[in-house]
């Protein structure tokens, strides 16, 4: 699609605009648009080269936030502990927490 | 704009268990089997998610010492309010919820109360970082394997309520909904905080990158 192309749609409310990108990029990828504003923002993105590096960099950036989540059991002193705690409150379970791994 | 969901969508949250809620005395006491029905299933649904929990309250307190002392108070409430589970709800965000209450109470603050009125202008913001890396040559900057260490130290200088909305939706994959009932705020509060922490994460980075060794590529590249 051509600029001109896009400029139309743009008027005609059937696309996005850059600042519409920039403003929305964020909600659309965390799927928080409504569909229609989702779709004009595509439609904007099918054929607008600078928004669709802008959305590659920000969907790099979520991706690697997401990837800093590691693996961080609960360490068996812990465990140990949470145990007798629960073992004075009455909990018949208590033995269970120092077997319990992972939930996820 | 029609386009945001998340800035109209009415704030109807299922209820927020209250951490503290004693027990219920209304004169009669439970039976051995209501206790064992009760136990048994306070290991089933909540003990899995101990590592989780304790995830979650490293990343807030970013103490090993004081992640276990978060834990342990968050299971003792749990166990204490068991009854104000709601049996086929979301246990791990319940925990959660009362983990995230038990630090903030640690640390003798009330639960923050910022309000941010328009998420939109640090999505403008995040853009003009955006524009300013690419010309240093960092537009590559996320996708590079390397990030990892600048990127948790980033979150890790996050200021409370920033860091635990990014924590919660874009590290711990939770739902916008998820995360406010968690953080105690409505949805369209949940988002104007991630807003702000992704674009001061981002302020951050490009400020941190050279410091960690991240050299630019050309200037001007987008990836």
């Amino acid at each position: 699609m051509s600029a001109p192309q896009r400029n139309e749609l743009e008027a005609l409310g059937l696309s996005a605009s850059c600042a519409d990108v920039v403003r929305h990029l964020w909600d659309y990828l965390d799927d928080q648009l409504t569909p229609e504003g989702a779709e004009r923002l595509r439609a904007h993105m099918v054929s607008c080269t600078t928004c669709r590096g802008y959305s590659d960099y920000q969907t790099c950036f979520l991706e690697a936030v997401a990837r800093v989540r590691t693996k961080s059991d609960a360490p068996s002193s812990l465990r140990e502990r949470l145990a007798a705690g629960l073992k004075s409150e009455g909990c018949s379970c208590w033995d269970a927490v120092r077997k319990e791994r992972g939930g996820n | 704009m029609g386009f945001c969901m998340a800035t109209v969508a009415a704030h109807n949250l299922p209820p927020v268990p209250d951490a503290e809620a004693p027990m219920p005395s209304d004169g009669s006491s439970a039976s051995a089997a209501d206790v064992e029905r009760r136990d048994a299933e306070f290991a089933r649904e909540a003990l899995p998610w101990i590592d989780d929990v304790y995830r979650f309250a490293l990343s807030l307190t970013r103490d090993e010492a004081d992640a276990d002392d978060v834990v342990q108070e968050t299971y003792l409430r749990a166990y204490r309010s068991w009854h104000t589970f709601i049996p086929g709800t979301d246990c791990r965000r319940w925990l959660f919820t009362i983990c995230r209450n038990v630090f903030l109470r640690s640390r003798e603050r009330q639960r923050p109360t910022v309000d941010l009125e328009d998420g939109e202008q640090d999505a403008l913001a995040a853009g003009t970082v955006y524009e300013a890396a690419r010309e240093r040559g960092y537009g590559d900057l996320y996708a590079r394997l390397d990030i990892g260490p600048a990127l948790r130290d980033a979150i890790d200088e996050l200021a409370e309520p920033f860091r635990s909305a990014v924590i919660l939706v874009d590290v711990e994959d939770m739902s916008y909904e998820s995360a406010a009932e968690v953080m105690g705020v409505p949805i369209g509060t949940v988002r104007s905080r991630l807003f702000r922490g992704r674009r001061l994460l981002q302020e951050r980075l490009a400020s941190l990158a050279a410091e960690y060794g991240l050299t630019p590529a050309a200037a001007g590249s987008d990836r």
